[in-house]
């Protein structure tokens, strides 16, 4: 679907790359399987378990990607103290801290002050600076800078980021060397690193594989976009209990996941708890919210009305498994 | 059932032969934060990802194979029941339904519900009892008397240790340099069958129980030199944890195990969340029960120059609902 002739931040060499400089760092991720969740899709579901990746998501991945480019590029400079910055309070700010902990590189982790707790012991335990910042958008990002040109830290974006996305485009090659034939993969979206990536990795690798975005209804607009073709950002921010998908697609993955995502399939928040308890109960995994949305949407009847024998093998990514155990999704009021 | 009861590495091996195809070889996991917590290299053998839930369907499977093709009855002609707190009830109910036969379960009433469901989603026939060792004999025999059902005691009978016993194959292969093997203990079933597995194999491996201290059966009885069991069943929050050392079991463990570790309840949770935050798993309180145990300051001072220690992840039956009831410290 891709046109030719077309320019993306990222390339299929970019990936294949990614992959040599991640491999001493990350883990190769087991895919696993489960009868009775492929009883309820009636396909063959094939879950590549991100969540068991270091630090608990494929952010990892990328993060790694773009630690060792700034090592690298610092190859025969001057023997200075490397660093990089990011704001993110989530899975990104755990993955940047360890990545940089293993190159020896210092991170600086923009959180906004009111980040729970546990979010914050995270990216401590990894090595991470937390540098806080308010509550709100401008703030993570004039605080970003405000580090970067005090300690001369490269910006890691957690999805705009060549590198990032690159990084995340690796888990392709596992997963063709883990799955004999791939018909669909299914990825959670929420700024579309993970989404890009993949599409361009899938492109060059396994062609005939559709790709598909899993979205909250509560936070759909790649899908918005998708129809309209063209970026349409969120107006407000989304209420919905994944976390990690209240970021808008961008400006740097919107032509990749315009130019090769087959569909979008959105699901509910009551949809996205119900899959969470599944996979918690039957494949004894703790995935988080927005993992859930990607089995979510192999469930909905939108998916299932795809041709059978088109959508026979289906990989699903499990993004993430960073859950605050104090308060799941089936505990609150709502 | 082998001829002169006794579990062997040779049973354990036929066992392993039953089961293969049938059970799954369940993966070994690492995790470099709980290795850095334990000043070892842990190696988790995650049996919550086995079929039913739990290490017990393992024992199950192979009583169960054994007992219909040796029996001149066609399956549907079988009924088999077992007492049990849940994980075994669990896979005997699976295995029955695999192989056509009519499952019994005898339940302590306090048993979690999620586990009572789930025997009742394979089709078992369910009774409930007083969680009293006498009320559940006299249940089991009650059944056994209406149905001519087949009683395969989840503790004693050699087919399943020397089902359980697999997981020590497993592990020797799937474990280089392996120095010691840790796992949870109830009835004793799974270290009875590991430790022969093991011992027969390599000896100089070690091998560990890991105890709640309010349930710390096995741990008493080592330290006697003779089986010590508990007029009340122990309540710890390791529900699976909250019954006796069979006596088959017994005799193994006597000879084969090492050590017993105790641990608090407050352990028992740590590591629960330390499984389910760090490692992602889905881990139910008896469960995280080894890791508990390689985390304290007892197995630091006595499990001296073991490096490599294997510790089995033994179930993940819990109810989502209940998790932060289970976790608060």
């Amino acid at each position: 679907m891709a046109s030719a002739g077309k320019s993306y931040c990222i390339s299929f060499q970019n990936i294949q790359a990614a992959l040599s400089t991640v491999k001493p760092f990350v883990k190769k991720t087991p895919v696993m399987t489960c009868s009775h969740l492929n009883r309820l899709a009636n396909r063959n579901l094939f879950f590549k378990c991100e969540n068991l990746q270091k630090t608990g998501s494929f952010k990892f991945r990328g993060a790694c990607n773009a630690v060792s480019k700034v090592v690298a590029s610092n190859q025969d400079g001057p023997d200075r103290e490397l660093s990089v910055v990011t704001h993110s309070s989530g899975n990104h700010a755990q993955a940047v801290s360890l990545a940089a902990q293993v190159q020896g590189v210092t991170a600086h982790i923009v959180m906004p002050s009111n980040s729970p707790a546990v979010k914050k012991e995270a990216v401590k335990s990894y090595g991470g600076l937390i540098v806080e910042c308010e509550p709100t958008e401008q703030s993570r990002v004039d605080t970003a800078d405000q580090v970067a040109e005090k300690t001369g830290a490269t910006m890691v974006h957690p999805n705009q980021s060549p590198e990032v996305m690159a990084g995340q485009g690796t888990m392709v090659f596992e997963i063709l060397e883990q799955v004999e034939r791939v018909d669909a993969i299914v990825v959670p979206v929420g700024g579309g690193g993970m989404l890009s990536g993949i599409s361009v990795a899938a492109k060059e690798l396994c062609p005939h594989a559709k790709i598909y975005a899993a979205e909250p209804k509560n936070a759909d607009d790649c899908a918005v976009s998708m129809a309209r073709g063209e970026r349409t950002p969120l107006p407000a921010p989304p209420v919905t209990m994944c976390d990690a998908l209240k970021t808008s697609i961008g400006p740097r993955t919107w032509p990749i996941i315009r130019d090769h995502v087959d569909d979008v399939i959105t699901v509910t928040e009551e949809e996205i708890k119900a899959a969470m308890r599944l996979v918690w109960e039957r494949m004894k995994l703790v995935i988080e919210p927005s993992s859930a949305v990607g089995v979510a949407a192999v469930m909905t009847d939108k998916f299932r009305k795809l041709p059978a024998n088109a959508h026979q093998n289906v990989v699903v990514i499990l993004c993430g498994g960073n859950v605050d155990l104090e308060h799941l999704p089936w505990m609150s009021q709502n | 059932m082998d001829a002169n009861n006794s579990v062997t590495l040779k049973t354990v091996q036929k066992a392993a032969d039953t089961l293969s195809g049938h059970v799954i070889t369940t993966q070994v996991q690492t995790d470099e934060t709980l290795d850095s917590l334990s000043g070892r290299r842990l190696f988790f053998k995650c049996e919550n990802l086995q079929k039913s839930g739990s290490f017990k369907f393992r024992g199950a499977y192979n009583a169960v194979s054994r007992l219909v093709s040796s029996n001149g009855r066609t399956p549907h002609q079988l009924q088999v029941v077992a007492s049990s707190t849940g994980n075994y009830a669990c896979a005997l109910a699976m295995v029955a339904k695999v192989h056509g036969v009519t499952a019994h379960a005898v339940m302590p009433n306090n048993s979690p519900e999620c586990k009572k469901r789930t025997v009742l989603s394979h089709g078992a026939n369910l009774t409930l009892c007083e969680p009293a060792a006498q009320d559940i004999t006299r249940t089991v025999k009650q059944v056994q008397n209406a149905t001519g059902a087949v009683f395969i005691s989840g503790a004693d009978h050699p087919d399943v240790i020397a089902g359980h016993g697999t997981m020590g194959l497993e592990l020797l292969r799937q474990v280089p340099n392996l120095d010691a093997v840790v796992m949870p203990v109830g009835t004793g079933g799974m270290l009875a069958g590991v430790s022969v597995a093991i011992k027969s194999t390599c000896p100089e491996i070690r091998v560990y129980g890991a105890e709640p201290e309010v349930a710390n059966g096995a741990a008493m009885s080592l330290n006697r030199g003779e089986r010590f069991t508990f007029s009340r069943f122990p309540q710890s929050i390791a529900d699976g944890l909250n019954v006796n050392i069979g006596a088959v079991p017994w005799t193994y463990i006597r000879s084969n195990v090492g050590d017993i570790f105790t641990v608090s309840e407050d352990e028992i949770k740590n590591a629960m969340r330390l499984v389910w935050e760090r490692m992602q798993f889905v881990v139910e309180p008896s469960g995280a029960v080894g890791v508990a145990a390689v985390l304290s300051d007892s197995f630091k001072a006595r499990a001296v120059g073991c490096r490599n220690v294997a510790v089995v992840l033994s179930g993940g039956n819990v109810d989502p609902d209940k998790l932060s009831e289970i976790l608060q410290m």
